[in-house]
C-alpha cells in the first residue's frame, strides 16, 4: 500500500526512506540546510492550489520535513519550483533533475556552486525516492 | 554513433541572426523591428579605441541613448549593477551589446535588472525569470563566445571568489548581427584564443552527457568551419570570408553548447580564470586536449566525430582509435594557430592552479561531463599537466 504523494503521510515516508538509506549518510555528510519544494497547481490533476513542502538536512542527519505555507518554504536554503507533472517526472526518474534545471523545467533560488559540488547528495536524495510507493493524485 | 531508445531533449535557440559584410549598419532597422526607442550601447574601451563603436552609434543616430563602457576583460556583479543603473538613468528599452563574451553578459545581466530591478546579486539561482526581458541585439567583435545566442551569462562575484552561472531562458538575445567586418582587425592573439574557445564549445558539445543530434551537427559543423577558417584568418586577418566563416562557427557552437552544455574544459578554465586572471578563451583552448585525454574512455563516440569534423578518420578506424586521432589532431591545431600551449605562459603558478583544482569541482559546468570527477586531485592532474 502506497502512501498519497506530497502530503504529511508521505513526507514521513520519504524521510524514514532516507535514514534507512545505508549510503545517505555518508554521501550527504557535507550537506548543510534545507530545501523547499514548490509544486505549483494543476486542479486537473488534482493539486488544486500550490503545495509547499520544507525538508532539512544537515551533515547526513534529517530535521524537519513537513508540508508548510509559503513564508517557511521561502526561508529555506534552496527553493526549487515546478509544474506537478515536473517533479513527477523526477521523482519516476523519467526526467533528470539537473537537465530539468538547466532547461528551466525546474527554477532554482539559491547558490548554485553549493548544489554542484554536493551533487551526489542531491542525486541520492532523488534515488531514494523510488524506494517506497506513492500513489500520485492524478492517478487515485 | 548511437543515441539511447530512452533518447528525450528540448532544443531552444530563438536568436535571429542577420548575417554579412556591413550587416552591423543595419542595426537601427533591427532596433525597430524590435520595438526599441532608446538604446543604450554596451561596449569596452578596446572596442572603442578599435573605432569599431563609431558606425554603430552613427546609425542609430538620437535612438542612442548612451555608451555603458566601463567593462573590464572578466566582467562583474558590481559592472553589471553600474551598467543598468546607467541605462535605467537613460531610460533605455533596448540594449545593443558590441563586444566580446564580458560585454555580452554585462549586457545579459542589464536586461535583468532592467525589467526586474534590484542588483544582480538578487539574482541567486537558476531559470528564475518568468518573463521575457529587456531585448538585447549583440554584435560580436570575436568569434568565439557564441554568447549571442545562449541562455547563460557568466559573470565574476569577487565577494564569492568564484564566476558565478547565470542561465535564464527568459534572457536569450533576441537578435545576433554577424559582421565580418567587425572581427577584421582583431590581432592575432585574440583570434587565436577566442577561436579556440569556439572549438571547445563545439567539443565540450559533443561530449557532454546531454548532447543530442542537432546539437552534434552543429558542433560537427563548428569544428569543419574552424579547420578550415581559423588558421586562415591567423594568416590573414583581413579576408572577410575567413572570418565571416569562423563567426558563424562561433555562432553555430554557441548554440550546440547552449543546449547541450559544457563540461570539465570550461569549470577548469572559469576557475583559473576566476583566480590567476587568464584570458576565458585561452584557458580553453589550452585545456582542451588534455581534457579529451582525460575523458577518453568515456567519450571515444564524440570524439570520433571531432576526427571526421578534421577529415582524419579513416576506413576501418574504431571510435578509440579516431577519438585518439582527435586528441593529437587538437593539440597539433593549437601549435598551428600560434595559441599559448601552457597555463605558466599566462603568469599562473603551483598555488593558483591547486585553489583552481578546488572551485572547479563547485562550477556548473562540471556536472555534464562524461566522466564523473570525483575528486579536485584528477583536476589538479590535468592542470600540471599543462601549467
Amino acid at each position: 500500500m502506497g502512501v498519497r504523494a506530497l502530503t504529511q503521510e508521505w513526507m514521513d515516508a520519504y524521510k524514514a526512506a532516507i535514514q534507512a538509506d545505508p549510503e545517505y549518510k555518508d554521501i550527504a555528510k557535507n550537506w548543510e540546510g534545507s530545501v523547499a519544494l514548490v509544486v505549483l497547481p494543476d486542479p486537473a490533476k488534482g493539486i488544486p492550489e500550490t503545495v509547499y513542502l520544507f525538508q532539512d538536512y544537515w551533515h547526513g542527519d534529517v530535521g524537519e520535513f513537513v508540508v508548510c505555507d509559503k513564508d517557511k518554504a521561502e526561508s529555506a536554503k534552496f527553493v526549487m519550483t515546478g509544474e506537478y507533472a515536473r517533479w513527477k517526472q523526477i521523482a519516476r526518474k523519467e526526467l533528470d533533475a539537473t537537465k530539468a534545471l538547466l532547461q528551466g523545467k525546474l527554477k532554482m533560488k539559491g547558490d548554485l556552486p553549493y548544489v554542484v559540488r554536493n551533487i551526489k547528495t542531491v542525486n541520492k536524495v532523488i534515488d531514494i525516492l523510488g524506494a517506497f510507493e506513492t500513489i500520485w493524485p492524478d492517478e487515485v | 554513433m548511437g543515441y539511447d531508445e530512452d533518447l528525450s531533449f528540448n532544443y531552444f535557440g530563438p536568436t535571429k541572426i542577420v548575417f554579412g559584410i556591413d550587416s552591423s549598419k543595419d542595426v537601427e532597422i533591427e532596433m525597430n523591428s524590435l520595438g526599441g526607442t532608446r538604446a543604450v550601447v554596451v561596449t569596452d574601451k578596446g572596442i572603442i579605441a578599435a573605432g569599431l563603436i563609431e558606425g554603430i552609434t552613427k546609425t542609430l543616430g538620437s535612438k542612442c541613448v548612451g555608451v555603458f563602457s566601463d567593462i573590464p576583460q572578466d566582467t562583474g556583479v558590481d559592472v553589471v549593477d553600474k551598467g543598468a543603473a546607467f541605462a535605467r538613468e537613460n531610460k533605455a528599452n533596448i540594449v545593443i551589446s558590441v563586444g566580446g563574451g564580458s560585454v555580452i553578459d554585462t549586457a545579459k545581466g542589464m536586461c535583468i535588472l532592467l525589467t526586474e530591478g534590484g542588483n544582480l546579486r538578487d539574482f541567486n539561482g537558476i531559470q528564475l525569470l518568468n518573463r521575457l526581458q529587456t531585448p538585447h541585439i549583440v554584435i560580436p567583435t570575436t568569434a568565439g563566445t557564441g554568447s549571442e545566442v545562449t541562455n547563460a551569462a557568466v559573470i565574476m562575484d569577487k565577494e564569492m571568489g568564484q564566476k558565478r552561472l547565470l542561465v535564464e531562458n527568459f534572457n536569450v538575445p533576441r537578435l545576433a548581427i554577424l559582421d565580418p567586418k567587425m572581427t577584421e582587425k582583431l590581432p592575432r592573439l585574440l583570434t587565436a584564443g577566442t577561436g579556440m574557445d569556439a572549438m571547445t564549445h563545439a567539443v565540450e558539445a559533443l561530449h557532454s552527457i546531454p548532447h543530442e543530434p542537432i546539437t552534434d551537427a552543429l558542433a560537427i559543423h563548428a569544428i569543419r568551419l574552424l579547420a578550415k577558417y581559423l588558421p586562415v584568418c591567423i594568416e590573414n586577418g583581413s579576408d572577410l570570408v575567413a572570418r565571416g566563416q569562423a563567426q558563424i562557427a562561433a555562432t553555430i557552437a554557441g548554440w550546440a553548447f547552449g543546449n547541450a552544455m559544457v563540461g570539465i574544459v570550461h569549470a577548469m578554465a572559469h576557475s583559473i580564470g576566476a583566480i590567476a586572471h587568464v584570458p576565458h578563451g585561452i584557458a580553453n583552448g589550452i585545456l582542451l586536449a588534455e581534457c579529451m585525454d582525460y575523458n577518453l574512455e568515456e567519450a571515444a563516440d564524440g570524439y570520433a566525430m571531432v576526427a571526421e569534423a578534421f577529415g582524419l578518420r579513416e576506413k576501418g578506424m574504431d571510435d578509440m582509435d579516431a577519438a585518439r586521432a582527435a586528441v593529437h589532431a587538437m593539440r597539433v591545431f593549437s601549435k598551428t594557430i600560434g595559441h599559448p600551449q601552457r597555463l605558466s605562459e599566462m603568469g599562473v603558478k603551483e598555488q593558483d592552479i591547486e585553489k583552481a583544482a578546488e572551485l572547479s569541482l563547485s562550477d556548473g559546468s562540471i556536472v555534464n561531463n562524461p566522466r564523473f570527477v570525483l575528486e579536485s586531485s584528477e583536476v589538479l592532474d590535468i592542470f600540471r599537466k599543462v601549467l
